[in-house]
């Protein structure tokens, strides 16, 4: 399916921010390639692409945290330089990040002038400070009482509503925010979008970063799509609709067929019904023995915590689930591998490495009762066979198991966590965003580790962000959105029919609908 | 600025690699047993020549340096005990061992001295009694995740008033105590002992065990992996099925049971049981504290052996009884401190150069 | 919403109330233990008696506002007995050997604290070592030289009563010891700084997030090493009062467990050892508690070592009661 590209908006007057040319590339591979980005004063602009399109490069050279090798940068049509955050703020560019950069134990005002707070007669002048930090507040939709409480008695969405006027104290006349609405709720990124049409018609122009492509239609002007590194073109956002923009994003190929044919059915070893927590809630699904189903969402979707709900990681309020027929509630990883359900958790760094300890000692350390001797002691000669024997099976690249982890690249690192896993061949291995910051190579070879786990009889449930994988290697595709399970898909489904569900082409009744429907 | 400082990373090159490639002050920086030992060699060498050219109030020799190691028993042994808490991770830091050696010697007093019980179930019993009061640490810091540096703030107050109150702050030294003495005497080894210098009974009966029995702890039991695991990234440990309060619970309760045991050789090296045994002078948890840093121990948890523990325990009382002996007057003592100082705020600061000089590369 | 009301309303309230929970459950405390001290003992409530308490109560209040500003920047300082030590020495040996003037003394004595202090603060801002590790360090380095400074003596001869400092009759001032006034003085001006300036705000800031801090601008090293250098400035005032106790022999024993007390006091008082929060309020309440369970305990005829015990105990609750909050806080979210 090819793409139609419509025409590019017609640009009249001079923009407020043009980068134009601009390409960075990192250790010889591009992130962005001649990106052009042109935004007028007082509109909404959104910035859509997949997982490494280049958005967040793009955003980052123009906030300072990031430079560029070739291109140029002009505001209101005069060349600037950008080299760091502070270049940024003095050109009046305001970046909010997903985690807000607050301090706890201040309160809102402090957070906002901290490090040039307003002074009279050397002490902090209280009554100015909170006075303009009222008037952001209100703008971003919060009461101005909030500038006088402490920060961490904020909730996340009044924590980034903060972070937004603090930007505004600064008198960003551009604001960019980075996927703001993924943590939010429906209610919550109303707020957000009232606030951001306060800003607009108060002239400051917005650049949106969003996964969530039903959104660009209630809150952007207009939109530039990314793909590859490439910006692809601006477009009114009224003219396009969910499946065009989610098409341009995948680039209408169709990645999925590639492979295999999808798995038969065997007995259903994992099931859920109506599961609860306080990130998701009535999810269903069933897992069967030798077949891989991915729970596919964007990013605050409640997939994540789905996944580590099996592994009794996550708190469970509601709904039952069931291993291998029996009722089935762990409260503890220890409890999840005892019962023959393992998991890769999602942050490799800080849920999975232990830094400065040896590979073999990171293989071994989730299998110590295997390695029992007498009792109390670790079987060394078996410790050092079991680690050699994982690295060998998948391909560690590393001369010695007595090396720091810490020496390894990011995708031999997530191996050796993978490997923690596969110690003792799981029943049900729960795989959580399994190839991210990892290289294609060691991606295509994670991917392979997964069909022989499922050659060999292993469910495997994985949760990602990252599309192509998720077509890949699925068996069945089941979208998480709002929290839920919305629809489910079966290998060799269209990418852009999965996008379009996940950001949501639907209404909300045709939602309900499905969702009804689709609950197993 | 503790939170910018990472523990020291693992050693990128091996022990192999450097020496292959002479990379001797590299080797020296980041191997802390070869580090140790090239300071060793220079402490006892140096302390030697001193002797020899007759600098010194006496003989820096053999049978000097086997009679200071009565001072190495209870330091290495709080030196593990701190090595397992500080191994722990999560700011571990055991403030209370000096209290709990008072009030375990207390209990061993009452017990052994007074109530005339046998003595290896009264060494059992006082052993337990520490291990209760590092339970209680263990308690308060692994459940109910209080400050480790606060909670044994607090035990450190409460123990050392319970030991002086216990016994109207009289000392226990009755007679059966009096004659445990005879355990810190000097003894021949068997068989080639004659061609070596006495060497105080203490070693044997208290040191080298505890020292196995650690080491066997921490190297070679599944609860070992478990206490390095949860000190290098308690966040991993726990998605890796590794119960983080009972593995961190039970490292404050081996600390509490070697002070008890070091309870046992105080009251054998005093005769006497007495109640402020562990808090006199300064204390017995900041020199274990530096023994523990010096030994290549991280602040921050996951790295620690009990190789690099036992060599910098040496090195501390061979430089003190060198120094003991190098100054005039009674001044020695209070140049231990300078050095012990010096030792510490070198080591800190060396460990911190060695993690942004050598672990960035590799 | 009107510009004016809105000025009027933010005026009633700045920032966060200014004596927070912890404070007033201390002050309860106090107050209740004051109540059932003189039903037990009227005596306790004796001006003497009081007077006698406050004046005590000096020299920990006064090093528990340097040791609330470190930690509220989750540092901490092991050395400050260390410090005590060496200014106490120094100030008697040159009055009572050197015969100085009493106050020449004790500006020797500030200026030596601080440079020891200063010393702490470079080790630990520049160094970039763990607060805990180096002090404990440099308590040894400073113990060295107190002792040096001893030289293995006591020193002797002290003039009974140095006067304004002291705990006697010309130490007071509308009956109350004026070592006490300075004290409130001084806590008065570190909780307004703390609260009101810029400098102030930052300590808190640089114990809550101290890369986020630097990036927002702030000079976190600078900031560090001036908790360090005041707080050694405030242990050589301490020292000054502590000299002026009356005692004619200080021997080698002063100072001697004063960094536990003082690290009790402020974590009493409700700051938090993991940093961005505290009050020098609490601090100097905290001191108040300890100094009255002592005196208590001594009073009702208890065994006085006794009084560690319950110094244990309020840490614990203190704490306890801080962490409870916590989460509290947390699963409200």
């Amino acid at each position: 399916m090819a793409v139609t590209l419509l025409a590019q908006r017609p640009s009249a007057g001079v923009p407020r921010l043009s980068m134009t040319g601009v390409t960075k590339s990192f250790g010889g591979v591009h992130a962005i390639r001649q990106a052009e980005f042109h935004l007028m004063p007082g509109e909404v602009h959104a910035l859509v692409g997949e997982n490494g399109a280049g958005k967040s490069t793009l955003i980052k050279i123009a906030s300072g945290a990031e430079s560029f090798d070739t291109g140029q940068i002009l505001i209101d049509g005069s060349p600037v330089t950008i080299r760091s955050a502070a270049d940024a703020l003095a050109l009046r560019v305001a970046t909010v990040y997903q985690e807000a950069q607050l301090f706890g134990q201040l309160t809102v005002a402090e957070n906002t002038f901290l490090g040039r707070e307003l002074t009279r007669g050397h002490r902090v002048d209280w009554a100015a400070q909170n006075e303009q930090v009222g008037r952001a507040l209100a703008t971003v939709g919060l009461s101005d009482e909030f500038a006088t409480r402490k920060v961490e008695e904020l909730s996340a969405a009044q924590q980034q509503q903060v972070s937004i006027a603090k930007a505004l104290v600064g008198d960003a006349r551009i604001l960019i925010l980075d996927e703001p609405s993924a943590i939010l709720t429906d209610s919550e990124i109303e707020n957000l979008f009232v606030a951001i049409r306060n800003l607009t018609a108060q002239g400051v122009s917005v650049i949106y970063i969003s996964h969530r492509l039903d959104e660009l239609f209630q809150i952007a002007d207009v939109v530039t799509i990314m793909r590859d590194g490439v910006t692809l073109g601006t477009f009114d956002v009224g003219e396009l609709s969910v499946g065009q923009i989610a098409e341009a994003m995948v680039g209408g190929e169709f990645a999925a067929a590639a492979g295999r044919q999808a798995r038969g059915a065997a007995e259903v070893v994992l099931s859920m019904r109506e599961l609860t927590s306080r990130r998701f809630h009535d999810v269903s699904l069933d897992l069967r023995s030798g077949e891989v189903v991915v729970l596919y969402g964007l990013v605050g979707s409640g997939v994540a915590e789905i996944a580590a709900a099996a592994y009794g990681q996550a708190p469970v309020l509601s709904g039952t689930m069931r291993l291998r027929g029996q009722p089935y509630r762990p409260t503890s990883p220890a409890q999840a591998k005892a019962q023959g359900v393992s998991m890769l958790p999602a942050n490799r760094k800080r849920e999975g490495l232990f830094s400065f300890q040896s590979i073999a000692f990171n293989i071994c350390v989730g299998s110590l009762r295997l390695l029992k001797r007498l009792g109390v002691f670790t079987d060394a000669a078996r410790e050092r066979g079991v680690a050699a024997s994982m690295i060998k099976t998948l391909a560690v690249k590393t001369p010695d198991a007595a090396r720091s982890v810490s020496t390894l690249s990011g995708g031999n690192a997530q191996k050796v966590v993978l490997a923690r896993q596969l110690v003792t061949l799981p029943d049900v291995l729960v795989l959580a965003e399994p190839t991210q910051g990892v290289d294609i190579g060691a991606k295509e070879e994670i991917h392979k580790i997964v069909d022989q786990l499922c050659e060999r009889g292993a469910a495997v449930l994985i949760a990602t962000s990252d599309l192509g994988e998720a077509m890949r290697i699925a068996d069945r595709l089941i979208v998480i959105r709002n929290g839920t399970n919305f629809a489910q898909f079966a290998h060799g489904v269209g990418q852009a029919e999965v996008l379009a569900a996940a950001s949501g082409e639907l209404t909300r009744e045709q939602e309900r609908e499905l969702a009804r429907q689709e609950a197993i | 600025m503790s939170n910018l400082t990472a523990p020291p990373t693992g050693q990128k090159r091996s022990l192999a690699a450097d020496w292959a490639a002479r990379d001797w002050k590299r080797l020296l920086l980041t191997n802390r047993t070869v580090m140790l030992v090239a300071l060793l060699v220079i402490v006892v060498g140096g302390f030697s020549l001193l002797s020899a050219a007759g600098l010194l109030k006496a003989d820096y020799n053999a049978d000097y340096l086997s009679a200071a190691l009565i001072n190495l028993v209870p330091l290495t042994m709080l030196a593990l005990a701190q090595t397992l808490v500080i191994v722990s991770g999560g700011g571990g830091i055991d403030l209370s061992v000096g209290s709990i050696v008072s009030l375990a010697g207390m209990i061993f007093g009452f017990t052994y001295g007074l109530w005339g019980w046998p003595l290896v179930p009264c060494i059992i019993a006082t052993v337990l009694f520490g291990a209760c009061c590092g339970l209680v640490n263990g308690v308060l810091v692994a459940y109910l995740g209080y400050p480790p540096l606060i909670v044994t703030l607090a035990t450190y107050y409460a123990m050392w008033s319970i030991s002086l109150v216990i016994n109207g702050q009289k000392p226990i030294s009755t007679k059966p105590v009096q004659e445990l003495y005879a355990l810190s005497k000097a003894v021949e080894l068997p068989l080639i002992g004659q061609y070596l210098p006495l060497v105080p009974l203490g070693v044997f009966i208290f040191l080298i065990p505890t020292l196995l029995v650690v080491w066997l702890i921490m190297a070679k039991t599944t609860y070992g992996r478990r206490l390095f695991a949860i000190g290098t990234n308690d966040v991993a440990a726990a998605w890796a099925g590794i119960s983080l309060p009972r593995t961190r619970a039970a490292a404050y309760i081996g600390s509490g049971a070697i002070s008890g045991l070091v309870a046992v050789v105080t009251v054998c090296q005093f005769a006497s049981a007495r109640p402020d045994a562990g808090v006199s002078g300064n204390g017995m948890a900041l020199p274990a504290v530096t023994v523990a840093v010096l030994g290549g121990v991280a602040i921050t948890g996951g790295i620690g052996r009990v190789a690099g523990v036992g060599l910098a325990a040496l090195l501390v009382v061979w430089l003190n009884a060198g120094i003991l002996i190098a100054i005039e007057g009674n001044g020695g003592t209070q140049f231990q401190l300078f050095a012990l100082g010096v030792i510490l705020v070198g080591s800190a600061l060396l460990n911190g150069f060695t993690n942004r000089r050598y672990a960035g590369g590799g | 919403m009107s510009a004016t009301t809105l000025t009027a309303r933010r005026r009633e309230r700045v920032l966060p109330p200014a004596v927070t929970g912890q404070e007033l459950i201390l002050i309860g405390v106090i107050a209740l233990l004051w109540v059932l001290l003189a039903l037990a003992n009227p005596g306790f409530l004796a001006p003497y008696s009081i007077q006698n308490m406050l004046w005590r109560l000096a020299p920990v209040g006064i090093m528990a506002i340097g040791m609330t500003i470190i930690i509220v920047t989750a540092g901490i300082d092991i050395s400050i007995a260390a410090i005590l030590m060496v200014c106490s020495v120094t100030i008697a040996k040159l009055i009572a050997e050197n015969g100085w003037n009493f106050w020449l003394a004790v500006g020797v004595s500030l200026v030596i604290g601080a440079a020891l202090g200063a010393i702490n603060g470079v080790l630990i801002s520049y160094g970039r070592v763990p607060a805990i590790i180096i002090t404990f360090g440099t308590a040894n380095l400073f113990q060295f030289l107190g002792l040096r400074i001893f030289n293995s003596k006591t020193v002797n001869g002290l003039p009974a009563e140095r006067g304004i400092l002291g705990p006697g009759e010309g130490g007071r001032f509308l009956g109350l010891p004026i070592a006490f006034i300075i004290m409130v003085v001084l806590v008065a001006f570190a909780w307004y700084y703390l609260r009101h300036f810029p400098g102030g705000r930052h300590f808190y800031a640089i114990g809550d997030d101290e890369r986020a801090a630097a990036l927002a601008g702030v000079n976190v090293r600078r900031r560090i090493f001036l908790a360090y250098l005041v707080t050694g400035l405030l242990v050589g005032l301490a020292a000054a009062i502590t000299i002026a106790g009356g005692t004619s022999t200080l021997d080698q024993n002063v100072g001697k467990g004063q960094e536990l007390v003082t690290i009790a006091a402020t974590v009493i008082g409700g700051t938090s050892i993991m940093g961005g929060r505290g009050s020098v309020l609490g601090a100097v309440l905290g001191a108040l508690l300890v100094q009255t369970v002592s005196s208590g305990v001594t009073q009702l005829g208890w065994p006085s070592q006794l009084s560690n015990l319950f110094v244990g105990l309020f840490i614990v609750v203190a704490v306890g009661a801080d962490l409870i909050r916590e989460r509290r806080r947390k699963a409200k979210l």
